[in-house]
């Protein structure tokens, strides 16, 4: 259910090559050609329904633009999710970079990408608004990623549009884990392809590094992990595209999952690259560095495997196993 | 394009009604006290009235047209025995006749063959073991010794060694891989040829070998000058290489590769209902997770083979993370069952925990060792 042939995915590919492709990524923000081009194809819109005023495309095509442009340094995913927030509040769409919040008790509310963005639509219980970034004061936090998050007091400023919802909270993180999701095992796909590519140009002791038994299955476990974490995405985005109402299981799954395959995966991807893949200069890091805060985003998957177990827990072994077998809860 | 074929597959409401049928019945026969749940059922435990009850049911040979199959899909299978493996119920005794022969057979076999085979391997009579490794073959499959000489009347003699062949005391066939004529130069591949031995025949002798915790249930097999009939090659004579490579390939993506520790964690969720702590809580959300993806992309390979297509990478793919997926079950139960004191644990649950653990070291060699299975995924990958 991650469609990276789909004609969305296709122009969302387009759009990363003619920007620069793996060169562009070393820049901290893309260049604004790339935003540009996301706008004019009208990429940002693409998920919303055609009601709300955007494409309403399926969410496997969408899925499959997020893969294309991972890891991209623009807040694509966010505004994606931005604006799938105020179709849902029946409130009109972003025009430009936006990103999300979720409501923390305390009133301070964590912004991804919060540096380039112009609009911030933040879900608190009960209702979705929608803010202009300039109106909202914050501050950076620091980050694993060179994608800078930022946290607002959004307590002292008016939206500049809300609206009551009755959509629930664990709605609104089974569409952020599944996005998240995509990005995740598409990031990790990037950096096995670079791996691979290191292995096999880089010789030690009159040979390439491929050609190491002790490589070989380093990466071919690695592999297996890639494999689990784009079966976990895609189940989720199947979920998701089925029914928001019923998708937070296999959402939640999805970032269990995946980042319990970073762990392993990253770690063989960093070592086989020797002391390169520790450098700024050369591009592992691009993948490794988000892939490490995306884990921890919304909480790690520590967090989410003790909520899975909590809702485990109150059911009996039917249920786990038809969890297992169906995906339904 | 994707690096790895593994589509996802929606359920489907057919499937489930022939689940919960499945389900229903094993829930009764588990109940009524005719078998007890054991992890790594379908290699241990072994039970012919058991197999013949499954038998009678039509939930073997779900996937021939006439001989007694009943013409169903791999899908339908799938959902057989995933909740076989579930229950941990005693099917090993026809496990391998019904995976891995009888398609075989149906492919290979002579019209006779399939007439006197087929029906009773689906009545859950007839059983099969396999005949690959050897003392000097094992993860070095070539290496195979054991020679079949073709005889003047078109008969094969056979002679030497098989060793490691699961429930090989009870079989009535074997299929072996045997060398019937030399290696060519190097290429240790050509020469190699797939035969079907009836076990009562003259010269076969099977020897049990006890495993670590006791159990004796696989076999050292010795065929010395055992004569065997012209249509015992099944297949083409020298092409069982590839016969074996892609009869692997199929087998190594089912259920039994990712849930034969799964009788154990069941037991445990039912031992600790109502009493999970949050280490047990966290421990069990992440092996659902784990176990979730595993089952799509297990599934999503059946729904594949199902279309004719035969992945043999993702297969492989599938087999290593899954057998390591087994024992972190097993791990992450006992790491559960440590929030209760030991005298509140059950009987039933101690003796599963302990029978999953002896149990564990296999999972990780049959069927191809994880390195054997790295070696395939790194040449998918580019770098062999």
């Amino acid at each position: 259910m991650i469609d990276i042939e789909s004609l969305i995915a296709q122009s969302a590919a387009k759009i990363h090559e003619r920007n620069g492709g793996r060169a562009l990524l070393h820049g901290e923000i893309a260049p604004n050609s790339y935003w540009d081009a996301i706008i004019e194809n009208g990429l940002h819109l693409a998920w919303a329904s055609e009601e709300s005023g955007g494409f309403g495309a399926d969410l496997s095509e969408v899925a499959g633009a997020i893969w294309n442009m991972t890891p991209a340094p623009l807040p694509f995913v966010e505004t994606l999710i931005a604006n799938k927030l105020l179709e849902l509040g029946g409130l009109e769409l972003a025009e430009g970079r936006a990103s999300f919040a979720i409501g923390a008790a305390d009133g301070t509310h964590i912004i991804p990408f919060a540096q380039q963005v112009d609009d911030v639509v933040l879900f608190s219980e009960g209702q979705i608004a929608h803010y202009k970034s300039s109106d909202l004061s914050g501050t950076a936090l620091d980050s694993l990623s060179p994608d800078t998050d930022g946290v607002a007091d959004f307590s002292k400023t008016n939206p500049i549009n809300s609206a009551q919802t009755n959509i629930s909270r664990p709605m609104i993180e089974a569409i952020i884990l599944t996005l998240r999701s995509v990005q995740m095992a598409a990031a990790l796909d990037g950096a096995l392809s670079l791996s691979i590519d290191h292995v096999s140009a880089r010789e030690q002791f009159g040979r390439p590094l491929s050609k190491f038994q002790a490589i070989q299955h380093q990466l071919a476990v690695a592999a297996s992990q890639v494999a689990a974490a784009n079966m976990a995405a895609s189940q989720a985005c199947a979920a998701l595209s089925n029914n928001i109402e019923s998708a937070w299981h296999e959402a939640v799954i999805a970032k269990v999952q995946i980042s319990d395959s970073i762990e392993g995966a990253t770690a063989a991807f960093q070592q086989v690259h020797g002391a390169i893949g520790y450098t700024m200069e050369y591009d592992l890091h691009l993948h490794t560095r988000r892939l490490w805060a995306w884990r921890e985003a919304l909480g790690n998957e520590h967090i989410w495997a003790q909520k899975l177990g909590d809702d485990l827990a109150q059911k009996d072994s039917d249920n786990l196993w038809r969890g297992v077998t169906t995906g339904a809860w | 394009m994707n690096r790895f074929n593994f589509p996802t597959i929606k359920p489907d409401p057919a499937l489930e009604e022939l689940r919960s049928e499945v389900q229903a019945y094993l829930r009764a026969e588990k109940e009524a006290g005719n078998f007890q749940s054991e992890p790594e059922c379908w290699m241990s435990s072994s039970d012919p009235i058991f197999s013949r009850k499954m038998g009678k049911r039509g939930w073997i040979g779900m996937n021939w047209k006439g001989y007694g199959g009943h013409n169903r899909s791999a899908l339908e299978r799938y959902i057989v025995t995933e909740e076989t493996l579930r229950f941990g119920a005693p099917v090993g005794a026809h496990w391998i006749a019904d995976r891995q022969h009888a398609p075989m057979l149906v492919e290979h076999g002579t019209e006779a063959q399939k007439e006197d085979i087929l029906p009773r391997i689906a009545a859950g009579e007839c059983y099969f073991a396999i005949g690959l490794s050897e003392p000097g073959a094992g993860s070095d499959l070539a290496a195979v010794k054991t020679k079949a000489e073709k005889l003047p009347d078109g008969r094969w003699k056979l002679n030497g060694q098989k060793i490691w062949s699961s429930g090989a005391q009870h079989a009535h066939y074997m299929v072996s891989l045997v060398r019937t004529s030399p290696p060519d130069g190097r290429n240790r591949h050509v020469g190699l040829s797939q035969v079907l031995i009836d076990m009562s025949a003259e010269g076969v002798s099977v020897k049990p070998i006890t495993d670590l915790a006791g159990d004796a249930h696989f076999n050292e097999v010795t065929y010395d000058d055992v004569i065997l009939p012209a249509d015992a090659l099944l297949g083409e004579e020298g092409g069982g290489w590839k016969q074996v490579t892609s009869e692997l390939a199929m087998e190594r993506s089912g259920p039994e590769r990712f849930l034969s520790s799964y009788a154990t964690l069941e037991q445990a969720v039912i031992e600790l209902q109502g009493k999970m702590g949050s280490n047990a809580r966290a421990r069990l959300g992440l092996i659902y997770a784990n176990l979730r993806t595993l089952r799509g992309m297990s599934f999503g390979i059946a729904n594949l083979l199902e279309q004719g297509i035969s992945p043999e990478t993702e297969a492989a793919l599938v087999k290593d993370l899954g057998n390591s997926l087994e024992n972190k079950v097993t791990q992450n139960v006992r790491a559960m069952l440590s929030e209760l004191p030991m005298n509140e644990l059950s009987d039933t649950m101690k003796r599963i925990i302990n029978i999953g653990i002896l149990r564990s070291p296999p999972n990780t060699l049959r069927g191809g060792t994880s390195e054997v299975m790295r070696g395939i995924i790194a040449r998918q990958l580019g770098l062999r």
